[in-house]
């Protein structure tokens, strides 16, 4: 009786962070045009403390359903409900907002100050908190995404994944649970999509923060614990990674491409090595090549 | 067009940086003010050895002080020139060459415009150098606070202007890197008459426009996921207070100030009695 007991536990403790409950959602369109839903009848729970990636090709709803997370878009059918509260809620909207923080793609559009300190502190001044307090946030928030250093400085000539990780902090200052990231690694180079992706799994890990993370790269996805796959604004798609690149040619429907590794693994199973599908990492190819290679 | 220095921020840290930012305002306001008063060349040079010294105590390399004058260096140019020729007062002797007439006042009174302008513009930027924008918009919006008491937004206001001091320097990069690729593409802007040139602007202005506001919808949905007007009382991190420094500062501008009005209103503009002694010593 005790395992049940723990797991009951388990999952009362574990709170659905952001519940999605049969949404539709159609952008406003001229008229004659006809009107196509962007997000199509979606549902979902995102678990609190989990890291999870929503990828997709370019209009597949994504961004949509990011935005409806947090209440900048409002549902026109279905609910989303954020820790409990209804987005369509008008007098609970900021505690949903300052509850689900949004990280957009161009960090240079999200900033609104000229000197780091400022622009962290733009969110906490909204929600009138008191001035020590403030001071406290904006200490904290540099610290979680190691830039301290840069306090005092402006953001103008700083690297893509530096002007990210404010962008992030300036997020984290309003304290929230959940971290929406929209594409926020789409216009960085490699080495600040690295910068970016450690900051995020360290609070996830460290933090227990819930991340939404949207991305178009695959070894982004890899890193999470679940990934939602959109196409046409309908969920294609909803598992474990390695679950998810196991299906092979079925991704390329919805127009993404596995990692190279995955890629080579299904070709040698298809040409007849005893390969298990779904292979994500180098190593891990390297085993199953050498174990197929010892039956032989 | 980088040249532009306005709204570029040094941020390091000064006695100058310190101040504030209120203070700073009103100071420069005085400062266009009493540009307008000074009466003798000694009197310019007062000003541009204030200017050099406030610029030393603000860690701000003087060449960024000077940059800033490149931006409109034409514009300088012209005003002298008409100065120069359509010199409206009285003159004591003229020369004249075919339509132009020049005349000893008329070269004064150029020169003097001049160094005005050129003042004016330099010291201003002292201003946008040392203060960040949002301690700017800050200090605006404590000293345009009365005017809520008449049902005007002055938060917002001071937010809308923050926002588009910060906009500046990308809305130039992004405008440079249009007028690149335009010029990939085979545009031309750099020949033809000038109404050639304008039309060579279009495929420039019209890209820029439409970032601008791709720009400005992606900024509202940042604002908002940020909690913007959240609470009705909003809250600062940075408060303002008057400290000891300003009052210094307060009394050394007053003095220059006082000096400036010294020399038009008592002594007339002291030139005449520099030009006297170097007579006198000379002779």
């Amino acid at each position: 009786m005790i395992v049940p007991a723990a797991a009951l536990w388990y999952n009362i403790l574990r709170m659905t962070a952001i519940k999605v409950d049969n949404v539709y959602y159609a952008y406003e369109t001229n008229e004659g045009e006809e009107s196509r839903f962007a997000v199509n009848g979606v549902s979902l729970e995102i678990e609190e403390g989990s890291f999870v990636a929503v990828a997709g090709h370019n209009g597949s709803g994504k961004s949509t359903l990011a935005r409806l997370f947090n209440g900048l878009l409002l549902p026109d059918k279905g609910s989303v409900t954020v820790f409990g509260t209804d987005t369509k809620d008008e007098k609970n909207i900021y505690k949903v907002r300052s509850s689900v923080g949004m990280v957009f793609q161009n960090p240079d559009n999200q900033m609104v100050a000229s000197v780091v300190e400022d622009d962290i502190a733009f969110g906490p001044e909204n929600l009138g908190l008191p001035r020590e307090e403030i001071i406290r946030r904006v200490d904290k928030a540099l610290e979680q995404v190691g830039m301290s250093e840069y306090r005092k400085s402006t953001p103008f000539r700083m690297s893509g994944g530096q002007k990210q990780r404010l962008a992030i902090a300036g997020v984290l200052a309003i304290r929230p649970k959940v971290l929406v990231l929209d594409e926020s690694t789409a216009m960085l180079d490699p080495k600040g999509r690295r910068e970016v992706m450690d900051v995020i799994h360290a609070l996830n890990k460290q933090e227990n923060m819930t991340v939404v993370h949207i991305t178009h790269y695959m070894e982004e996805v890899l890193e999470a614990d679940r990934v939602i796959v959109m196409d046409e604004g309908k969920i294609a798609l909803d598992d474990a990674p390695r679950a998810v690149f196991a299906r092979g040619e079925e991704l390329k429907k919805y127009k993404l491409a596995p990692p190279a590794v995955t890629l080579i693994a299904h070709a040698l199973a298809r040409h007849g090595a005893d390969i298990p599908c779904g292979i994500t990492g180098e190593e891990e190819l390297e085993e199953a090549i050498c174990r197929s290679l010892s039956k032989i | 067009m980088r040249d532009v220095a306005f709204g570029q921020y040094y941020p390091v840290s000064s006695p100058i940086h310190r101040l504030d930012p209120r203070l700073k305002i009103i100071f420069t306001i005085m400062y266009i003010v009493t540009m307008f008063f000074v009466a003798s060349y000694a009197g310019y040079a007062l000003v541009l050895i204030f200017l050099l010294s406030v610029c030393a105590i603000s860690h701000v390399p003087p060449k960024a002080m000077f940059k800033s004058i490149k931006g409109v260096i034409v514009l300088l140019m012209i005003t002298a020139v008409l100065n120069l020729f359509f010199y409206a007062g009285e003159t004591s002797v003229e020369w004249t060459w075919w339509i132009f007439t020049v005349s000893p006042e008329a070269i004064d009174f150029a020169l003097k415009m001049m160094f005005r302008l050129i003042l004016l513009i330099m010291g201003t930027t002292i201003l946008t150098f040392t203060t960040g924008t949002s301690e700017l918009t800050d200090a605006i919006e404590s000293l345009f606070k009365p005017l809520t008491l008449i049902k005007i937004p002055v938060r917002d206001i001071a937010l809308i202007m923050s926002i588009a001091l910060r906009f500046i320097p990308g809305l130039i990069e992004e405008t440079d890197k249009i007028m690149m690729a335009q010029k990939a593409r085979g545009a031309d802007m750099d020949s033809g008459n000038i109404f050639k040139r304008i039309k060579a602007m279009l495929p420039v202005i019209i890209p820029v426009f439409v970032s601008a506001f791709r720009k400005a919808d992606e900024l509202a949905d940042a604002l908002d996921a940020r909690c913007y007007q959240a609470s009705p009382k909003r809250t600062k991190m940075k408060k303002m207070r008057f400290a000891w420094r300003d009052l210094v500062a307060f009394l050394i501008f007053a003095a220059f100030v006082t000096l400036i009005f010294l020399d038009k209103y008592l002594w007339g503009g002291v030139d005449a009695y520099i030009v006297e002694a170097f007579k006198g010593l000379i002779g």
